[in-house]
């Protein structure tokens, strides 16, 4: 807010306005340029994404030898090709050869079709998919990844989120009784984070599904799913348990003895020990000496969290067969699908690099010593 | 007067009955009537899933499914035999190791399998029975031959295939030995470490292994890495995924040296009957598969010709062919460019309680009959639950869509017959890979006289004829522009002769078939799939598509014309130069399947709107085109195509489109067309799909994204469920042999064989022949003959003392094949005995 004083001069300064503009062009400035260096980064990891999924070229050598393969089996299986003479049979498979490699895009050189995967990333233009469709049916890279998104999040935000806000608050009352029961359990548990997910995951199928038949193997919901809505949700909580326990299970007891780690070296902080000996309550303390200089962290460990939901886990929906994103990327990753490749990893850049952005915004509101721009 | 009237109203009563009985099942528009106890599939219900599989076994102890359909390989069979589970065994594909033939560029480096002799010797250097027992847990075959192992052909050259099995049987010396020879003559010498060296430096060969799939390939190439290595081999072995191998193998010239060794697979396309052309396939340049690797080598002229001779079927009769096939057997192991090891078998697990039919060849996913006969031993109804590897994993339609094994299994459960030589309406056996009419009343073929066709089941009259003119009103090409197909007597003016000639007639009843959506089917189901198999390749139709030419194109090279004599009943002439050597596979019924060899029916109504969408531009059957246009590809069971199909359905409802209208016009009327799209409408609006077949099962739901699709027992379907019963399992022979442990030099011998088949004797009449060979100590063959039958399933071999005075004091034995007719797999087994003066 801009105030007008009166000066001995009687000439009128506006000394706060000097001072929100300076505030002003400080911030824009940094906006600017923060926005154009994400940019570029943006750009060289979607670019340098294109190049290892095309594994420089080379895949066009693995995609042109599979079709050649593909085509000359299929000629030879179909008896319908018994009676074509050699010359018109290879006319015949070379054109069937051609097309194949028109319609992947092969005819085309490398380079070119690099920049055009690279502007219509940015443009969010995700295109059509080489070789795979979506459930629907659909080459369309948007509907391919819009479909496992809901599965995903589900899976993932229930997962996740549970994780992060359990962890938090059990790490915090463990970091207020140092050393004893539970905090030494956690951390002689904290290596069984060792094993992934999907070992847990194994093991859940085997008690549960196999022994105790109490809960499903896999896939998202009964073969065939309830026809009311409250049945069909009820249905995919049910099978939700088994995959989400062992992503909780996993990092479990791992992300609790990090936070506790991390909010001890708080709670051994002067100021703190200086509120426990003027006898504030641990409530309090928690809140305001441990937690407030704790937040930009937890911040942007919970943003990053939100935006690593994206990815999925590919070998645990692939353990359960739940239809995410994860799995998605892993089978485009197989068929060297590069649209889907790009698709998937230009969304996750774009979602880091604006929460970056935002972070740095979010920093000089809960921590008033951060100034955005400030070049400290 | 008061038992008149009660008469009366008796008889009044009967009539009535009779009359609602002859009506037949009904059901509100869009809806299918339920299950009528005794007629159509046995199922109330089928749920198909995916399923991990992994997780099969455990997930059918657990009682989630009730059968797991795709197959799982040989190393699951332990613990699918451990799992008490009954289950399927079918041949699965099969694994070789190929050799690059070619002499490098580089002169410097010495490719060894450029020599013939030293390929040869690789049959001798693996133990194929050490593979299959370490690697394959037992549960396939050691294989020898292109041809498959103990099917049709090699049933038929039994004695041939035994005794080169016994040749080339594992001798780790006979193959060093021969080796060493060999590369010594190629300029070879033994280094210091006694490792082969030319030029200076070690004969070391670039072994391409492959480490994905279902990883027996890894072990399997290290077994004969280790193997080569002990004969003075250096070897490199590359672990390769598929797409990094085939840079390789397939995309590098032979004689620029970047391998010389490949673990291949090569995939089973059913039970095939006919594997004349194996071997020019798999050795010679003239190969259909046109690989490198195949135009490198330098066959034996002899092998070159007799390999081209059986795939251009240059012989009269069927002696001559099978000659031919044994010769053709002796020169591929001498040849060897591929050193075959594995016939691999598959497994699909079930419950005890289940009849599942499934094709010999490939398993259950591929057998028509399967959804016939799947039942539960001890109800009729139900509730089947299957598991499967995946599903929808392209968009569905007939013409261009999903070609994938998991998905046809269930397109099949919504059709009539199968797919086998490109023509529905009739069964292909499961086990004989023969053909049976489902919905054919009689069929004729005539063949060329000297042309090797037989008949094998007499639903099938054989004629021969010395020439097979084709009408001129037959129709053999299409007019895009006029709509209209183009006669032999326009195209061919001076006339046409074909090779083979089938005439189909169908049953009376024929047109009282029902589609799922209640609409009767009708001639134009029969036209309206040949049309576009044309119209599509045509660039002046609205529905052009480019890819759709190459495949018109080699189908023209034998196609010869149709002709509809008669709608009633619908008799259908075909003609053809492309023939198969079992007349009842030269059948062509033009039933409405599709007419690419994909799965399903076509109903004229649902390729009409669906041409509608694609002459828009808004949809193509094809990936191909779909692409090159950026629009969606067709799918009749979901997705964003259907908002499009429903739109173009209410315009044909509201224009009454008939299709094709100048040839289709001769059998559908506007009101007609109506009916019939309002039927679909229907059907539609309740089941969310345009998926209609007139099989035994609908698909009443379907769920993408969860991978899920339900069927449902097609009340209109009312054949009686037990029709294919006598399928259900395969007969296949159990075969002991009895004889004297000891033979005298010079004395008859005599031994007694018993076949059976679940602990009864087999059939006289259903057996074909019991073939015995009799070999010496060293493995060397003596003796081919034939058992005489003695009664049903009792055989005897007489060896004679002209026989027995040839043999030679030491351990003999005999060997019997016995062949059945109603499957296509033999029944072996063999006794030791000790010949002494």
């Amino acid at each position: 807010m801009a105030v007008t004083t009166q000066s001995p001069t009687g000439n009128i300064k506006v000394r706060e306005s000097v001072f929100a503009n300076s505030t002003f062009l400080r911030v824009a400035r940094y906006t600017l340029v923060r926005l154009i260096s994400l940019f570029i980064t943006v750009v060289i990891g979607i670019y340098l994404t294109i190049w290892i999924a095309n594994m420089g070229g080379y895949v066009d050598t693995i995609m042109k030898n599979a079709i050649r393969d593909n085509v000359n089996q299929a000629f030879a299986a179909n008896p319908a090709n018994r009676n074509v003479d050699p010359e018109t049979r290879k006319k015949l498979i070379a054109e069937t050869i051609a097309l194949q490699e028109k319609r992947l895009g092969l005819d085309t050189p490398i380079a070119l079709r690099n920049l055009t995967y690279l502007s219509d990333g940015l443009t969010l233009k995700l295109g059509r998919a080489l070789n795979m469709t979506s459930d629907n049916g659909s080459k369309e890279v948007r509907l391919i990844l819009l479909e496992r998104l809901p599965a995903t999040l589900l899976l993932m935000g229930s997962s996740q989120l549970l994780l992060f806000f359990a962890s938090v608050y059990l790490a915090l009352s463990l970091s207020r009784r140092y050393g004893g029961f539970w905090d030494k359990l956690v951390i002689t548990l904290s290596p069984t984070s060792a094993a992934p997910p999907w070992f847990y995951g194994i093991f859940l199928i085997l008690i549960f599904a196999a022994i105790f038949r109490i809960l499903p193997f896999g896939g998202m919901v009964d073969s065939p799913p309830p026809d009311n809505p409250l049945g069909f949700g009820l249905n995919i909580l049910k099978h939700l348990i088994l995959p989400a326990s062992s992503l909780v299970i996993s990092s479990f007891f791992l992300s609790i003895y990090n936070w506790r780690t991390f909010f001890l070296i708080y709670s051994s902080e002067d100021y703190v020990e200086m509120a426990k000996a003027k006898g504030l309550p641990a409530r309090d303390i928690e809140s305001r000496y441990i937690l407030r200089p704790t937040l930009p962290t937890i911040i942007t460990n919970f943003a990053l969290t939100l935006i690593g939901l994206w990815g999925g886990a590919i070998i645990t929906e692939t353990v359960f067969l739940w239809p995410g994103l994860g799995r998605t990327l892993y089978t485009a990753i197989g068929l060297y699908d590069t649209p889907v490749i790009v698709g998937s990893t230009i969304v996750y850049a774009y979602l880091l690099a604006i929460t970056v952005f935002l972070l740095d915004f979010i920093y000089a509101l809960v921590d008033p010593r951060v100034k955005v721009g400030s070049g400290n | 007067m008061l038992r008149n009237r009660l008469l009366t109203a008796l008889s009044l009563v009967i009539v009535l009955v009779m009359a609602l009985s002859a009506c037949g099942p009904s059901a509100p528009p869009g809806q299918v009537p339920p299950r009528q106890a005794g007629k159509g599939g046995y199922l109330d219900e089928i749920d198909v899933s995916v399923v991990d599989k992994d997780s099969a076994i455990s997930q059918i102890q657990a009682g989630t499914i009730n059968l797991y359909s795709f197959n799982m390989a040989s190393t699951d069979f332990p613990a699918i035999k451990d799992s008490g589970l009954s289950y399927t065994s079918s041949y699965g594909g099969n694994y070789d190791i190929m050799l690059n033939p070619a002499k490098f560029k580089d002169t410097t480096v010495l490719n060894p399998f450029s020599d013939r002799k030293i390929r040869e010797a690789m049959n001798w250097l693996i133990d194929r029975n050490y593979v299959n027992q370490e690697i394959y847990a037992g549960g396939s075959l050691p294989k020898f031959f292109a041809i498959t192992t103990q099917l049709v052909d090699y049933t038929g050259v039994v004695d041939v295939a035994r005794e080169l099995e016994a040749k080339y049987a594992y001798n780790l010396d006979k193959a060093k030995q021969v080796i060493t020879a060999e590369m010594t003559t190629l300029g070879a010498t033994a280094g210091s470490d006694g490792k082969f060296q030319f030029n200076g430096k070690p004969v070391s060969l670039i072994f391409v292994i492959r480490s994905d799939g279902d990883g027996t390939r890894k072990p399997m190439g290290d077994y004969v890495a280790n193997q080569l290595e002990s004969v003075g081999f250096t070897v490199d072995r590359q672990y390769k995924k598929a797409s990094e191998a085939s840079p390789i193998w397939i995309g590098s010239d032979p004689v620029d040296g970047k391998w010389n060794m490949y673990t291949a697979g090569w995939l089973n396309s059913g039970l095939t009957r006919d594997e004349k052309n194996a071997f020019q396939q798999m050795y010679l340049p003239s190969s259909q598969q046109g690989l490198s690797v195949f135009l490198a080598n330098e066959p034996d002229p002899e092998f070159q010709k007799v390999g081209d001779d059986l795939a251009n079927s240059a012989f009269k009769t069927l002696d001559e062919r099978r000659e031919l096939m044994k010769e053709a057997m002796r020169l591929s192991m001498e040849d060897s460019i591929q050193v075959w090891v594995i016939e691999q078998k598959s497994y699909s697990p079930y419950q005890n309680n289940l009849t599942v039919t499934y094709d010999l060849g490939s398993g259950i996913e591929a057998a028509a009959m399967y959804p016939y006969n799947l039942r539960f031993n001890d109800k009729e109804g139900g509730v089947m639950k299957i598991g499967t590897n995946d599903l929808f994993t392209e968009p569905w339609n007939t013409i261009g869509g999903s070609n994938w094994i998991w998905d046809t299994a269930v397109m099949r459960m919504t059709t009539q017959g199968s797919d086998i030589a490109a023509a529905g309406g009739i069964m292909a056996d499961p086990y004989t890979g023969l053909a049976w009419p489902q919905r054919i009343d009689k069929a004729e073929v005539t063949v060329q006289t000297g042309l090797p066709v037989t008949n094998n089941l007499n639903w099938v009259t054989l004629k021969t004829a010395d020439k097979i003119d084709v009408p001129a009103d037959a129709w053999i090409d299409w007019d895009a522009t006029a709509q209209k197909f183009i006669t032999v007597g326009e195209k061919y003016p001076d006339g046409l002769t074909a090779k083979v000639k089938s005439v189909v007639t169908f049953p009376a009843n024929i047109f009282d078939t029902k589609w799922h959506d209640g609409a009767n089917l009708s001639v134009a189901d029969f036209i309206m799939p040949t049309i576009l198999f044309f119209d599509r390749a045509n660039e002046k139709s609205p529905i052009y598509d480019e890819s759709a030419v190459p495949y018109l194109e080699s189908v023209k090279t034998y196609y010869k014309g149709f002709k509809i004599t008669s709608t009633n009943p619908l008799t259908i002439e075909g003609y053809s130069d492309l023939y198969y050597s079992d007349a009842e596979l030269n059948v062509g019924t033009s039933w409405p399947t599709s007419p690419l060899g994909l799965s399903g029916e076509n109903s004229w109504d649902v390729l009409a709107i669906s041409d509608m969408a694609e002459a828009n531009g808004e949809l193509a059957y094809t990936a191909d085109k779909a692409d090159a246009k950026k629009i969606e590809q067709m799918s009749w069971v979901g997705g964003p195509s259907l908002d499009i199909l429903a739109k173009h359905l209410d315009e044909a409802i509201a224009a009454g489109t008939v299709p094709y209208a100048p040839t289709l016009g001769q059998y559908i009327t506007a009101d007609q067309a109506k009916a019939r799209y309002n039927s679909l409408k229907a059907w539609y609006g309740v089941h969310g799909h345009f998926w209609i077949g007139t099989g035994p099962y609908y698909i009443d739901k379907v769920f993408l994204t969860e991978k899920t699709v339900t069927l449902k027992n097609n009340g209109w379907f009312t054949d009686a469920s037990d029709r294919w019963a006598k399928f259900s399992a395969p007969k296949m022979a159990s075969v002991e042999l009895d004889g004297p442990a000891n033979v005298k030099i010079g004395d008859k011998a005599t031994f007694k064989v018993h076949v059976t088949y679940k602990g009864s004797p087999y059939a006289k009449a259903d057996i074909s022949q019991v073939k015995f060979l009799l070999y010496d100590a060293t493995g060397a063959v003596l003796k081919v003959g034939e058992a005489t039958a003695t009664g049903d399933g009792e055989y005897e071999i007489v060896l004679d003392t002209d026989v027995t005075s040839k043999l030679v004091a030491g351990s003999d034995r005999i060997e019997v094949a016995v062949v059945p007719i109603p499957v296509a797999i033999p029944a072996f087994t063999s006794m030791d005995f000790v010949v002494g003066q």
